[in-house]
């Protein structure tokens, strides 16, 4: 009980100290085994932690400082499944990207290694936390190590841009952050969570403090989610990050800004700010019926892949948000799902363009036209890929969107069902168009002005290797294999449904941090409600999977237009591309890659949502 | 162009008024009485046998923060490495090997002089802040960066060759790491003693005297050599690269 807790944490900081100390002295291989070895070990802890913590919160004061009276004055992990099973999941995907890095980098040195395990520890420390200035401070290492990670071993010209764009953006968004936290700890004088929301109880003529200081708080954390209009520097980022790098971008630490959003809402202020609530719901709705349709847009207008799915993280980081949006515990239940889900099938994704890079030096989608006819292995990555993002059962992506739209339709806002189809359809439509061209060979040549640039990414990968190693389509394989097999799992959703249960639970945590779980009213004793939607014939098909199969014909009849555009007749071929073109233009002029546009969004986007809750009560 | 400006201008026009209203929302100055302050005040003397109240935050009260900070430090001067070997690789001839060793105009002798003169003292300054946390305003972080200028001053006292010579690169580094992984250590000692991460297991000592506040000072004395380490690390990564450009052009 004293051993567990600080491991997942601490086991990857102290390897990663090891590995720049003495891994210029150790064999390469060695040093592969030790960083993949600590991420399986984080991920054992984990997922002990997860099963440990299923019965009540696990509690641990660091330096043994439990709270002097009732008053926190230590720092705290306050351990739930759903914290536990995230970092789980983290460690899981690092695994995945340290398998595939294994022959992936040619000269690749030990501070990779580090970052990499430093990057893990954040993560971790993010999803443990019971303390806000805590989770600043892993949300600062994890920005630092991104950072990093992002313009090792650029991929592109102009590599450093992508990393300062995410750079400048996130340290804005900390900033707000760390002045939202002193806010708080101003009216308060606590730090802890569960400090915080009993201090908040007891103060008077707060007014419109709390939503102003709420967005201000989860403001960094809204840049990390991108969010609209707080997502710009995703897709900068992702063009020239190396591709194991890629995976947890878009697995884990995207999705790990909403887990923070939530968290601290639901520790903190979900009581505070009930009065707020229906404005918070329509925010948030806003936002994330947004992020899902722009996401969308652009992911279908790019042809540089790695974009392209990082535009499509966009997209289904709006669903994701769409159910944390509806406040209810089956809607972030299927958020939970989906991160799942969507992590999976993303990151098998961006395997299969890494290893295309790898191949052919090039991620762009007309120069690769062609090549792929004997790479039946990364299309089948592709095909499947596209199947998972458009929601088809049985993928975990599924049963995600199944109870956010079952939670929608609850709440009688039944459009959230059209967003999410819309979000499946364009990202599937663009994988699948993709696909299409790259293994099939199939659509028009481009002419004029867009003919490919055969682009030169020689740096992530000298000496071109004839032959994909196992090491680099297995990781996908298994993430793909794992994605179906968590949908079939029923348990694993109805655990998950009780976990969203507790998260929400804020006195219930309360309770468990400041008295103790045993004793006081503990942390778990809430009605769950008994069953996830529509699971109950079979255990697993449902009756309106109708939606998913739409969707992913709809998508896979886009990518047959957008590859043969002229089938439908030349002059309607032409004006249908124009149009296309023409009706894209304003999208693609606000995506400007420029610094400065991104801060005029994010100062017009905080202002407007902090403005929006000041003005309503 | 246009848009942005006025994007900007709306957006920060409205964060200005609503940063504005909620620190009319905040106690005014002087006027806050933290618990959290008063409760540190009050025990950090009987329980910690620490004179100084904010080392005994850092360092043990919320010490788990530090060792999160202490690594945002160490990734941040890995990542300045590697974005500037990236920066330096993309520029082909100024990658800052041997071959383009920098040289630079000898300074005068005052400078030579009261920067030599300020070695010593300077090291010994450091050492002083580093080791004195717990009884006075200072430790780990701030005796680091004390301690990093003394290279500083032998390079303007001399040159880069001699920076160089007295800073072996191979040390500095391995120096950085053994700080960020002593602290982890460090905190794991309880772990084996069966007591949550991080629990005290030396004796306290009396108040005041230069072994009080058990881990305390070895937490701050590792502190000190990865902040240090990290910041000669980034000496070394700049002034290459300024002098290679400088050099070149």
């Amino acid at each position: 009980m004293f051993l567990w807790p600080p491991l997942p944490v601490v086991l990857p900081l102290f390897t990663a100290a090891f590995v720049a100390a003495a891994g210029p002295y150790l064999p390469r291989k060695l040093v592969d085994a030790i960083t993949l070895g600590t991420a399986a070990a984080v991920m054992a802890v984990c997922c002990l932690l997860t099963l440990q913590s299923s019965g009540s919160a696990i509690v641990y004061w660091f330096g043994a400082w439990v709270p002097y009276g009732h008053f926190p004055i230590g720092v705290a992990f306050v351990i739930d499944p759903m914290g536990a099973g995230m970092a789980a999941f983290v460690a899981f995907l690092v695994m995945a990207a340290f398998t595939f890095s294994w022959q992936y980098f040619d000269d690749v040195r030990t501070l990779y290694h580090s970052l990499m395990l430093i990057f893990l520890a954040a993560m971790c420390g993010m999803c443990l936390t019971g303390d806000i200035f805590n989770m600043f401070v892993w949300f600062e290492l994890m920005s630092a190590a991104g950072v990093a990670l992002c313009g090792y071993h650029a991929d592109e010209t102009g590599p450093l841009q992508g990393a300062i764009n995410f750079s400048v953006m996130n340290t804005l968004g900390a900033f707000l952050s760390l002045s939202g936290v002193a806010m708080l700890y101003s009216r308060t004088g606590a730090l802890n969570f569960a400090g915080i929301e009993v201090a908040l109880q007891r103060q008077e003529h707060l007014g419109v403090f709390l939503p102003i200081v709420f967005i201000f708080v989860i403001a960094g954390f809204l840049v990390k989610s991108a969010a609209f209009p707080f997502h710009f520097w995703l897709d900068d980022a992702h063009a020239v990050a190396p591709t194991p790098v890629c995976i947890l971008f878009s697995g884990v630490m995207v999705e790990l800004g909403l887990f923070a959003a939530a968290r601290v809402y639901y520790s903190v202020f979900a009581i505070a700010l009930l009065p707020w609530l229906p404005a918070l719901r329509t925010l948030f709705l806003a936002v994330g019926a947004t992020s899902a349709i722009v996401g969308g847009l652009m992911a279908f207008g790019q042809r540089h892949l790695k974009r392209l799915l990082a535009f499509s993280t966009i997209s289904h980081m709006g669903v994701m948000i769409l159910g944390f949006a509806l406040f209810t515990s089956t809607g972030l239940a299927g958020t939970a799902l989906y991160v799942l889900g969507h992590g999976l099938v993303k990151g098998a994704l961006f395997v299969g363009a890494g290893i295309l890079l790898n191949r052919f030096q090039s991620v762009d989608e007309f120069a690769l036209q062609n090549v792929g006819r004997q790479m039946p292995k990364t299309a089948i990555i592709f095909i499947l890929g596209a199947v998972g993002l458009a929601g088809m059962p049985p993928f975990a992506t599924y049963f995600g969107e199944a109870a956010i739209e079952h939670s929608g339709t609850q709440a009688g806002l039944p459009w959230i069902s059209i967003v999410i189809m819309l979000s499946g359809f364009l990202t599937a439509g663009a994988v699948l168009r993709v696909a299409g061209r790259v293994f099939f060979g199939w659509g028009e040549k481009p002419t004029g002005e867009s003919r490919a640039p055969r682009i030169d990414l020689k740096r992530e990968m000298q000496g071109q290797k004839s032959k994909t190693p196992p090491t680099m389509w297995l990781p996908a394989a298994v993430m793909l294999i794992i994605a179906i097999a968590l949908g079939w799992f029923t348990p694993l959703r109805q655990a998950i449904l009780r976990d969203a249960t507790w998260f929400r639970n804020t006195r219930g945590y309360v309770a468990a941090v400041l008295h103790g779980s045993a004793g006081g009213p503990g942390q778990y004793h809430v009605p769950v409600p008994h069953a996830m939607p529509g699971m109950h014939i079979g255990g697993v098909w449902m009756p309106d999977m109708w939606r998913e199969v739409i969707t992913l014909a709809l998508a896979a009849l886009l990518a047959a237009i957008a590859l043969f555009p002229y089938a439908i007749g030349r002059r309607a071929g032409t004006a249908l591309r124009h149009g296309a073109a023409l009706a894209m233009r304003p999208l693609h002029a606000i995506h400007s890659g420029k610094i400065g546009d991104y801060v005029a969004w994010f100062t017009v986007g905080i202002a407007a949502l902090a403005g929006y809750l000041a003005l309503r009560r | 162009m246009k848009l942005r400006l006025t994007l900007f201008g709306l957006g920060i026009c409205g964060l200005v008024a609503l940063y504005g209203t909620v620190i009319a929302h905040m106690p005014g100055p002087g006027k806050m009485h933290s618990p959290y302050s008063r409760a540190i005040n009050k025990l950090c003397v009987p329980q910690r046998h620490v004179t100084d109240a904010v080392t005994a935050v850092n360092f043990d009260y919320r010490g788990f923060d530090t060792l999160g900070e202490e690594f945002i430090l160490f990734a941040s001067v890995m990542g300045t490495l590697v974005l500037l070997r990236e920066a330096a690789e993309n520029k082909g001839p100024l990658s800052g090997d041997s071959a383009s060793e920098p040289r630079n105009v000898r300074p005068t002798e005052a400078v030579r002089v009261t920067a030599l003169a300020l070695v010593g003292p300077t090291v010994v300054f450091g050492v002083y802040v580093v080791t004195h946390g717990q009884l006075t305003p200072g430790g780990g972080f701030q005796g680091g960066v004390v301690l990093a200028t003394a290279p500083l001053l032998v390079y303007l006292a001399d040159d880069f060759k001699t920076f160089k010579r007295i800073t072996s690169h191979a040390l500095i580094e391995i120096s950085e790491a053994v700080g960020g992984g002593m602290y982890a250590v460090i905190g794991a000692i309880a772990l084996v003693l069966s007591r949550p991460y991080m629990t005290n297991v030396l004796p306290l000592a009396q108040s005041g005297g230069i072994a009080s506040g058990g881990i305390i000072p070895l937490i701050s004395i590792a502190t000190g050599l990865e902040v240090a380490a990290g910041f000669v690390l980034l000496l070394y990564a700049f002034l290459q690269k300024t002098l290679a450009e400088r050099e070149s052009s």
